[in-house]
């Protein structure tokens, strides 16, 4: 914490100076009772809009239910599953969705702690440095989306005219197979290897000083100071960033509908946007809730292993 | 998820490392970083600068091969464009980015008043199964939104919410809370619970000393956890795009995003919306920059 | 100062209670989707007009954001207005590649928040199925001058089951009425390629290529290519026609075998190794916009659009071509699409319909609109008002010939129209075929493997109705 609740020990003393006012209705409180009111409607909120339409589309994964046809759902249990699982079409998606996803966690990561370990190692200037990193975090997808869309444009977009500059020809950047996809990687981590520089810089700057100080006193060498001292500590907040950028990514949607709309072909369509084609092109809800669910599987099941791979590594 | 790094992260005070980077780094290492340092910066910033630019170019400089970086003739029409439309009055745009405000501000406040005195409570009593709570209330955070768009669209059609302000109000509530709780949480249990049971000790009900002597203690906290949730509601797109269609209702994401796909593409105007879109937020970051890195870490990592 | 020293472990909450609660919810969901109406078919309208409100009222439209829809709300707003000072009329846009969800989602909502939507004509098969529109046949017979149109235009923006090219089924049922017109121009640059249109469509490779090799920096084709809307689609329809191919078989509901025959595979051939390599590099996701671009920035030598789309070339604010009107003019010309095998066109522009879910007072002003927008001397001041209408007469008449260089080429390009399928289906067909024309134009399948593939998942597409699980993967 950088001490946003700035806590002193001489609250308590003006707690206390202040005039305790008349027993109100609320005494008859019990605590018991406010943690009821406080909790739940949040929880109430969250039952009604999470949890709800998720069984509900539980229920219509087992259908097959159609937003516009009308009529009742009949339930065809596990067909829809089996016919995801088996479509040659939704292996593509979800090959094209690994790639992307490892490729772009990896670039970010990697970038993001670099940045971070650099400006951890500056003087003057870090926050000035930290907030002009953190502007594409705050950007929407949209916005991020459109913009390098414009600068990608492969006749009259800034990339490719600097490119020209010095030399190079023109890249197709959004409509080869190979390119589109390594822009999409490109774009994500532009918006989000600040995220992973700002939990890295936090984890940087909250290695004690005094491992470094006993470290020089051995004369250690950097990378080896490195390596023991501030690589164990920032690993496991570094996973943990990891973790959660590899959830956003696996859910991708915006970037590819603005950026390539899946395109060249079908050859960046993400799971994501694959669900949206079957749920709004054809209106075929039974089969996209089954893929919905199918998808948030993956992901719970994935983060438990990942998880638990973390909890042993911490073990060790 | 429900990972919990305790007492995770400070970003602290920084602390001066000059005498070690002297020592160790040398001049030259120094120099190569700084560089190194100021590349990464200029990648990372040149999009939002291009951006800047574009919005203030005439249109014939926008196309322009090769790119002018410098000598183009600044114009502020573009600006004027998402404000007003050609023909005199309001512009759609300055429409959606009201219908923006009113959404994105209402479901932050009322992902604040929900999440709060949650994580209050979370915090200071003894809830049954809290962690498997907790757990629950941050794994919605997680579904896919194309996912949940789906169910959520046929619920909405029910309760005739499709195409309102008040249905993606409550989406995007739904989608802050477990957020405000797992952020506040970390701020509250920065607060001792010795300072409400001193309170309570000297005639204060539990509820007034949260409000009296704890509330006030976590105004930046919530501050910063309002913040995020803004820019959440402020910049999401996919309930957004999937829920509404109307003009009257539409926030500026799918507007912004309809900029394109007509007949021409103004990126003169689609820059300059960008622009005045994106002002806000880094604004409202800035105030708060302090705890954005607490933000981060804690709503992310730590419970 | 402390460092992170525990990593959490994660469980799953409460199973037990969960699945209690999932089976109460799914119960209940059970009960509450189970209310939808079986076998919908749309609703008929009354055959004349209803008694309209003198209130203030709002007539709402729909379509995707493109000048057209400006247009149509100002002349709306202007004209409609003099015989009904009560009413305004609103035209809603959406994003062009959010046009069909946005429309559909509100159907399948029950729900609209517009009365009049304007469909692309292939729409109006899924919207008559799932009964959206109002079935407005005995209101046409009542209230339209039918032998003023030609009879293909009236069906292609109303009719279904969809008429057979160039013709009206007049027995089958109307759904809606011509709003706008559309079809593919040409344009081309007449001081590169000369005054003289090409005629055939190997004509007009010739001299593209030739223009490309003459002209550096100025690539010799510039034409739909995009994944998205149905850009690539209609691209590989047009040559597909041009060359004597067919779409599919309507009576025999077959695609493959039909649209992957000589003709069509020699269509694709053409498409893909004869015209994309006269076309600018990264040109793979262009449509009507970025073609636009192209000829205003004076990089294409040939281009194809749509010719509602294409007012913007003539502002000389957006243009490098000329400074007046009249330059630009003397430099882009405009002329219907040359012929090979075949002279077809693909039919563009969208019908009126009525949401069967408006009010009735909104419903009958919608209807009483569209009656007075199908009158002759209304139809004319459309034209004059950028608008492309469809009644012989307004087609034939100065107004419409002489407010825009591509008006004659739509009223000549009417008898040579032919659409997609119009079936529910056609979104799903559509998606298809663009992503794998897109596929073919940038190198990721071969021309041969990408119109098989078409043909193959059509196929599977038009015979999956009926079939268990797995619909639209």
């Amino acid at each position: 914490m950088s001490d946003p609740v700035p806590l002193t020990t001489d609250h308590p003393g003006q707690v206390a100076s202040a005039t305790p006012p008349e027993p109100g209705w609320s005494r008859r409180l019990s605590d018991r009772w406010l943690t009821v009111a406080f909790i739940s409607p949040a929880l109430l909120l969250l039952l009604a809009m999470s949890v709800f339409p998720l069984l509900w589309a539980l229920y219509l994964s087992f259908t097959d239910y159609s937003a516009t046809r009308g009529g009742s759902a009949h339930f065809v249990w596990f067909e829809n599953y089996t016919a995801i699982l088996t479509s040659a079409q939704v292996h593509l998606r979800a090959f094209t969705t690994l790639i992307y996803v490892v490729g772009a966690v990896t670039l970010q990561t990697v970038l993001g702690f670099t940045i971070a370990y650099l400006i951890s190692r500056r003087t003057h200037g870090r926050g000035l440095l930290t907030t002009l990193f953190l502007v594409p975090m705050m950007l929407s997808p949209v916005v991020v989306g459109l913009f390098w869309r414009f600068m990608l444009d492969a006749q009259f977009g800034v990339i490719n005219s600097m490119l020209g500059s010095i030399g190079l020809g023109q890249v197709e950047w959004l409509t080869r197979q190979q390119t589109a996809l390594i822009s999409l990687i490109v774009v994500d981590t532009w918006q989000w290897t600040p995220f992973i520089m700002l939990i890295a810089l936090a984890g940087l700057t909250a290695v004690p000083k005094y491992l470094y100080e006993a470290a020089s006193i051995d004369r250690a060498s950097e990378w080896f100071r490195f390596r023991t001292i501030t690589l164990p500590l920032v690993w496991p907040l570094l996973l943990i960033a990891v973790l959660f950028r590899a959830i956003e990514a696996f859910r991708l949607f915006e970037l590819v509908y603005i950026l390539t709309s899946g395109g060249p072909g079908v050859s960046t369509e993400t799971l994501s946007f694959h669900v949206y084609k079957v749920a709004f092109l054809g209106f075929n809800t039974g089969t996209a809730s089954a893929y919905g669910i199918l998808m948030v599987l993956i992901v719970i099941v994935l983060t438990q292993l990942y998880l638990r791979y973390l909890n042993k590594l911490k073990e060790d | 998820m429900a990972v919990s790094v305790d007492e995770a992260a400070s970003t602290g005070p920084v602390r001066d490392r000059t005498p070690r980077a002297r020592r160790f780094g040398g001049r030259g290492r120094s120099v190569l970083e700084v560089a190194l340092l100021t590349v990464l910066a200029v990648v990372m910033l040149f999009p939002v600068l291009w951006m800047i630019e574009t919005s203030i170019k005439e249109n014939r400089d926008v196309y322009a091969i090769p790119a002018k970086f410098f000598d183009f003739k600044v114009t502020l029409d573009h600006f004027k464009d998402v404000f007003f439309s050609s023909g005199g009055g309001r512009s759609s745009l300055s429409v959606s980015f009201l219908n923006s405000v009113v959404v994105a501000g209402i479901s932050t406040v009322l992902a604040t008043v929900l999440g709060v005195p949650a994580a209050w409570a979370y915090s200071r009593f003894a809830v049954k199964a809290k962690k498997d709570q907790l757990f629950f209330i941050l794994s919605t955070r997680f579904m896919p939104p194309v996912v949940v768009v789906i169910p959520i669209f046929l619920m909405y059609r029910q309760l005739g919410l499709i195409d309102t302000k008040l249905g993606l109000i409550l989406i995007y509530t739904a989608f802050n809370v477990p957020f405000t709780i797992w952020m506040m949480k970390g701020f509250v249990d920065e607060v001792p619970a010795e300072y409400e049971d001193a309170a309570m000790l000297d005639g204060y009900t539990r509820l007034q000393a949260f409000r009296r002597f704890t509330l006030p203690l976590l105004l930046p906290g919530i501050a910063a956890t309002a913040v995020f949730a803004l820019i959440f509601s402020w910049n999401e797109f996919v309930f957004a795009i999937f829920l509404t269609s109307g003009d009257s209702v539409r926030t500026a994401p799918p507007a912004i995003a309809g900029l394109i796909g007509g007949t021409t593409v103004d990126w003169g105007l689609v820059a300059a919306a960008s622009v005045v879109f994106a002002l806000p937020v880094l604004v409202f970051a800035y105030l708060v920059r302090k705890h954005l890195i607490a933000g981060v870490t804690l709503g992310a990592v730590r419970r | 100062m402390r460092y992170p020293k525990r990593i959490g472990r994660l469980s799953v909450p409460g199973r037990k209670v969960q699945l209690a609660t999932a089976a109460m919810l799914v119960a209940t969901t059970v009960a509450a989707c189970g209310g939808g109406q079986d076998g919908a078919s749309a609703p008929k309208a009354p055959a004349t007009i209803p008694e309209l409100t003198k209130d203030p009222l709002t007539l709402s439209f729909i379509w995707f954001e493109w000048p057209p829809a400006q247009a149509l709300e100002a002349f709306a707003n202007a004209e409609y207005t003099k015989e009904r000072p009560n009413v305004t009329i609103k035209v809603n846009t959406v994003p062009n590649a959010n046009w069909h969800d946005a429309i559909f989602t509100q159907f399948a909502a029950h729900k609209t928040d517009f009365d009049i939507p304007i469909l692309d004509s292939q729409h109006i098969g899924e919207a008559v199925t799932n009964g959206n529109i109002l079935d407005i046949t005995d209101f046409v017979k009542q209230n339209i001058d039918v032998n003023a149109y030609n009879p293909y235009l009236l069906a292609a923006y109303g009719q279904f089951p969809q008429a057979e090219t160039g013709k009206r089924d007049e027995n089958a049922s109307l759904y809606g009425l011509p709003l706008l017109g559309d079809t593919w121009t040409m344009i081309y640059r007449k001081d590169l390629i000369g005054d003289k249109p090409p005629q055939t469509w190997d004509e007009m490779i010739a001299a593209a290529a030739k223009c490309q090799a003459d002209n550096p920096g100025v690539s010799g084709l510039a034409f739909h290519q995009a994944n998205g809307s149905d850009a690539a689609a209609v691209t590989y329809n047009t040559v597909n026609g041009v060359y004597g191919g067919n779409l599919w078989d309507p009576k025999s509901r077959k695609i493959e075998g039909v649209l992957n025959d000589a003709a069509g595979q020699e269509a694709m051939d053409v498409l893909v190794n004869k015209m994309k390599p006269l076309t600018a590099t990264g040109s793979g996701n262009w449509f009507i916009d970025e073609v636009n671009a192209a000829v205003a920035q004076g990089k294409a030598c040939i281009a194809f659009n749509w010719i509602a789309a294409s007012g913007g070339l003539l502002d000389p604010k957006q243009s490098t071509l000329g400074t007046t009107r009249e330059e630009i003019l003397g430099k882009l010309g405009f002329a219907t699409l040359p012929s090979q095998k075949t002279n077809l066109v693909p039919l563009g522009g969208m019908g009126m319909h009525v949401s069967a879910y408006s009010s009735e007072a909104n419903q009958a002003e919608a209807l009483n609109f569209m009656k007075w927008f199908q009158q002759a001397d209304i139809q004319k001041k459309w034209a004059a008002a950028g608008g492309v209408p469809s009644r012989t007469d307004a087609l034939e008449s100065p107004e419409f010939l002489n407010a825009g260089p591509f008006n004659k080429v739509y009223a000549d390009s009417v008898p040579r129209m032919r659409d997609m399928w119009n079936v529910p289906e056609y979104a799903r067909l559509v998606d298809i075929e663009n992503t794998n024309v897109n596929a073919a134009l940038n190198g990721a399948k071969t021309p041969k493997d990408a119109l098989n593939d078409i043909a193959k998942e059509q196929q599977a597409v038009l015979d999956s109705s009926g079939s268990k699980g797995g619909g639209g993967l």
